[in-house]
């Protein structure tokens, strides 16, 4: 009679007892441990970008003063408030137009926001009244105007005395310290907020102003999402919607590099989670070898076996993925809590996303699927007969194609966290270029240590002989431990570096205004009086208006384009410039700038504009300039830099060509504050001059650099965990092994002394052949990083810090492969009798 | 038999000798008396073997002679050094001079091979031509051509021999055997045991023998059978 245990009544049984004794195995520890940390840094890392990116979105949402916005010539139409309000969104109307006040027999062109009492829906009016003291406000009553300094100081007026706006006498009730823009962070001339009311009743709305009206809602983000899908639906043909997520595309490039950057910092420790998995696995399966050749010698069924291995690693791993996710979530609340000095008040209200943290989880459990299967399911062919031959439980070594199951798990990864193929194809390359680097530069030094071992001093050739009789297992420890060297270092050492760059793209000196409408003949003006106003870094380009006509032989009137935006950029007014060298922060992808003298007329255009109308080099652009046509061949593509906030054009001319049409010249400059007094002067020596303030703009952009440079921080701290548990997971893979071998020496006679220099040599050689490759591999990928997400050109990794830091990393290598080896040194020889 | 000599005496002249002890262990019902007050000597180059049925204590018996433990009580001497004053690392110096082992399970490192294992115990002791004469051991024990080889490469038979030339390479004054052929088969068994008592009349050893062979143990000049951890002697 067969003894048959069956699957159905006591496999989890056996699984969950077999759980209580296993997991005090260090094996199992570090595998469900590195689940639980590929699931924290994944989840915390997608929850903070998410988090910040919802951030971002409502502080620019303050930019345009709520959640969505509808710029129109002419009020939208009643639906659209109905419609908002039955979704329970707030509503507020608001027009924004020039107008020229008056006061002191002094005038000022000023950029006049007339709002209702609802207004602003986000962000925050602040106005000083007297004495300075600051109020979060709304839109001034009927009769009352707020200005700001420039305005107050152009018109040298204080508060409580009058100025004429549109006609209405209107008594200055407040100084105007922070308003949300119009949907643009720059200030064309001083600024005024006044009652929708007084506008409309002095005239200043109707039909031939040049005012643009929008209507804004707010609410919870369904609704909102709601409406917006609604009014793209419902825009008569001359409005706009205006949306936070399109108002700023400085802020979108800056966003889009920090989540990039975050994303990879994250998926590095991800994936050295998932080292440290699929070594555990192997360490485990060959724990669990004896006992499943025991179950199948004693009968029981393929299903017992493996079920109740699949429920021993099951429990935990769900358990661990669930608290990961738990953990995430909290500390992504603690670092936005950090970090939340660097947003307005409104965004640090954002709701916490529960949904990247659970998807984190389910990601958890692919890669310890993924990492674990190819060693746990060679335990199917473990032989019963293995119970009297160990050997008979080694499988002869064949390619399987469950080693794919870890490469596509690891590609699928990649690719999830970059969102791109091709950044994913490129990661996926120089990791893996990492990892045959460092097997050719160990299997050389393992080749020069066998040579010469025999001249090493005793001791030492213990230690070396030992690495280099363990080739697989030195190869496998050599890859693991410098793929996490160059994680850490590159989050260490690189990654400061790269932000630092980052950072010094916008230094405190970048130009905070613009000046616009200069005149060929007061350029020279222009500069001289700036300069005399302490302005620096001044820098001027010329401007000319034009309109797309033709597109290769076809006129424009006549194509039918098939998206909004690309109907509108058809049908406006085109700024374009022209430039004998490249521009600053402009880079060729495709063609070739333009030669000093072009006899054709060429064209360069940003890849937007490409993309959008779908042009190619070689294509024909016709232009009218005035009466002047210019036909232009498309002769090289630019890729803009947009956060740079430097003077940039979608279109450049070449420059024989363009400098024979009718322009004026923009120029950007550096001003610090406390220069109210003396613009006002400049505006009114200038008076066709238009000066554009966007240091409100450049603040926002700095906050995402120091946000990311916080949130850079956290994540540095979840890859050193992530590289700590590699390193002991790749440390300890051979503790079975050392044990025994230590217990003979000893028996034999070795010192304890001997031993530690063995173990120092041997973890000496490791960190070393490890901390050279990962100084190169790192460096190598800041390069990469540089280039191909944050765009800095010129980047030169920093040597002396990484040089310094993968010699501390070869030390503490080797240090923690001693520490891990102190228990094996007193391994007691009565081990090796007891066997 | 007693010669006129003292305990004491006797202890003096043995290689090595065994006082009163004991050993016993803490287990999950309370104390394990292992052994219990084992008197014994061995002079120099004779050949002993400790028998006795499985869980008597014989390898337990082994390590304590072999100063791969200490005693709970009692005393063992190991040409002339007292076991239980000398810490581990003293003994592990006392037995790359004196000591050569022998183990049922072989014991052979998996990732050297049979010259490399061989080799060790020379290594340890800084030989400068550990190699030459690993490679002699070798051939001593009939595998020379097999020296590149590793344990994965050899029989069970193979391995033991490597073992054995492992043992005698560093010219050790005893030699510990513990179930030697216990891991053989019948052929092997006699070639080992063979092999193991050549040699040992060769290099002049001393030999102890852990075994539940009879054969084997009748091999020896004298046996010390244990039974429930208490020895009682017999001319072999």
């Amino acid at each position: 009679m067969t003894f048959r245990l069956t699957g159905r009544m006591t496999g989890p049984r056996h699984a969950l007892r077999t759980l209580r004794r296993e997991w005090r195995l260090p094996e199992l520890r570090t595998l469900i441990g590195a689940l639980l940390l590929s699931v924290v840094v994944l989840g915390a890392v997608a929850t903070l970008a998410a988090r910040v990116q919802r951030a971002v979105v409502m502080s620019a949402a303050e930019l345009i003063g709520g959640d969505l916005g509808i710029n129109a010539a002419a009020s939208p139409p009643a639906e659209f408030v109905r419609h908002a309000h039955a979704l329970d969104l707030h509503t507020s109307a608001l027009a924004e137009f020039p107008s020229v006040a008056f006061a002191n027999d002094r005038s000022q062109l000023l950029q006049v926001v007339a709002a209702d009492a609802a207004w602003p829906l986000r962000g925050r009016l602040v106005i000083a009244g007297r004495g300075g003291v600051e109020r979060s406000m709304h839109a001034p009553p009927a009769g009352e105007v707020y200005l700001d300094h420039r305005a107050l100081v152009a018109l040298d007026v204080e508060l409580g005395q009058r100025v004429q706006v549109g006609g209405m006498d209107l008594v200055v009730a407040g100084q105007i310290e922070q308003q949300p823009g119009g949907g643009d962070l720059v200030a064309l001339a001083p600024r005024a907020v006044m009652a929708l009311a007084d506008a409309k009743s002095a005239g200043l709305l109707g039909t031939g102003s040049r005012a643009r009206h929008r209507l804004l809602v707010a609410g919870a983000v369904a609704p909102v999402d709601a409406y917006r899908a609604w009014a793209k639906a419902h825009l008569p043909a001359d409005a706009q919607l205006v949306t936070p997520e399109e108002v700023q595309q400085r802020l979108a490039v800056a966003f889009d590099r920090a989540a990039t950057f975050l994303r990879l910092a994250a998926l590095l420790a991800a994936l050295l989670a998932g080292i440290a998995v699929a070594l555990s696995a192997q360490r485990y399966a060959r724990r669990k070898t004896d006992e499943i050749a025991l179950l199948r010698a004693l009968g029981a069924s393929s299903r017992f076996a493996f079920g109740g291995l699949a429920w021993t690693l099951a429990v935990p791993a769900v358990l661990a993925a669930l608290a990961g996710a738990g953990i995430a979530l909290a500390l992504a609340a603690i670092a936005f809590a950090y970090a939340h000095g660097l947003l307005p008040p409104s965004a640090q209200q954002a709701p916490l996303p529960l949904g990247p943290a659970f998807a984190a989880a389910g990601v958890g459990l692919a890669v310890l699927a993924g990492f674990a299967l190819p060693p746990l399911a060679k335990l199917k062919s473990v032989p019963p007969v293995a119970v009297f031959r160990q050997s008979a439980a080694r499988a002869p070594r064949r390619f399987d194609l469950l080693y794919l199951v870890p490469v596509a798990v690891a590609a699928g990864l990649i690719a999830l966290q970059t969102g791109s193929w091709k950044l994913a194809g490129v990661l996926a390359a120089s990791l893996a270029g990492a990892a045959v680097l460092t097997s050719l530069l160990t299997l050389a030094v393992l080749w020069l240590v066998r040579r010469f071992v025999a001249r090493l001093h005793p001791a030492l050739r213990l230690g070396a002989s030992a690495l280099a009789r363990r080739r697989a297992l030195s190869l496998v420890q050599s890859c693991a431990i410098t793929l996490g060297l160059t994680a850490l270092l590159l989050l260490a050492v690189v990654a400061p570096a790269l932000l630092d760059n980052w950072r010094r793209e916008l230094p405190p000196d970048t130009p905070n205004w613009f000046v616009v409408n200069v005149q060929d003949a007061q350029r020279a003006a222009v500069h001289d009086a700036l300069a005399n106003l302490g302005a620096t870094r001044f820098n001027d380009m010329p401007v000319a208006v034009g309109k797309l006509v033709a597109i290769n032989g076809t006129d424009v009137d006549r194509m039918a384009f098939n998206d909004r935006e690309t109907q509108e950029d058809a049908d406006r007014q085109v700024r374009f410039s022209w430039s004998a060298a490249l521009p600053p922060a402009n880079r060729i992808v495709a063609g070739q700038w333009f030669a000093p003298d072009a006899r054709n007329a060429e064209v360069s255009l940003d890849v937007a504009w490409v993309r959008r109308f779908d042009l190619h080099l070689g294509d024909r652009l016709a232009f009218l300039i005035g009466d002047t046509r210019i036909d232009a061949t498309l002769t090289s593509i630019r890729e803009v830099d947009w956060s740079r906030f430097n003077v940039n054009f979608f279109v450049m001319l070449d420059p024989a060509h363009g400098a024979t049409l009718p322009h004026t010249w923009i120029a950007s400059f550096h001003l610090p504050p406390g220069h109210a007094q003396e613009l006002a002067t400049f505006s009114r020596a200038f008076t066709n001059l238009s000066l554009i303030d966007v240091d409100a703009l450049l603040d926002r952009a700095r906050q995402i650099v120091a946000q990311v440079t916080a949130a850079a921080r956290w994540v540095l701290a979840f890859s050193l965990l992530a590289g700590a548990l590699v390193l002991a997971a790749a440390l300890t893979m051979s503790a079975a092994e050392r044990r025994h071998e230590a217990a003979l020496l000893r028996t034999l006679g070795a010192r304890r002394d001997q031993l530690r220099m063995a173990a120092l040599c041997e973890f000496g050689l490791l960190g070393a052949i490890s901390g050279f490759t990962a100084m190169f591999a790192s460096a190598l990928g800041g390069a990469w990083l540089a280039h191909s997400v944050f765009r800095i050109r010129d980047f030169v990794p920093p040597w002396p810090p990484l040089i310094i830091a993968a010699v501390i990393a070869a030390i503490v290598v080797a240090a923690l492969g001693l520490v891990g080896t102190r228990k094996v040194l007193h391994t007691s020889p009565l081990l090796l009798l007891r066997r | 038999m007693d010669n006129g000599r003292t305990d004491d005496s006797r202890a003096d002249m043995a290689l090595i000798s065994a006082r009163g002890v004991g050993k016993h262990v803490e287990g999950p019902t309370g104390r394990l008396d292992i052994l219990d007050d084992v008197s014994l000597d061995v002079n120099a180059g004779e050949t002993v073997a400790i028998t006795g049925a499985s869980g008597s204590g014989k390898t337990t018996l082994l390590g304590l002679l072999a100063g791969l433990d200490l005693p709970s009580r009692g005393s063992v001497r190991l040409d002339g050094h007292a076991l239980e004053t000398m810490d581990e690392e003293a003994r592990a110096r006392l037995r790359l001079k004196l000591v050569g082992f022998v183990f049922q399970s072989f014991h052979l490192l998996p990732a050297l091979t049979a010259e490399e294992n061989v080799m060790l115990p020379l290594e340890l002791d800084a030989t400068p031509d550990a190699a030459t004469r690993a490679r002699k051991a070798l051939a001593a024990v009939g595998l020379g051509p097999r020296r590149a080889h590793y344990p994965r490469q050899l029989s069970g038979g193979e391995q033991q021999r490597v073992a054995i030339a492992r043992a005698f390479v560093h010219e050790p004054r005893i030699l510990f055997a513990d179930e030697p052929t216990g891991n053989l088969d019948h052929a092997s068994r006699d070639a080992i045991a063979d092999l193991l008592f050549a040699l040992n009349r060769e290099h002049h050893t001393t030999l102890i023998v852990v075994t539940h062979d009879p054969a084997l143990a009748g091999r020896c000049a004298r046996i010390h059978d244990l039974v429930e951890g208490r020895v009682r002697v017999h001319a072999a």
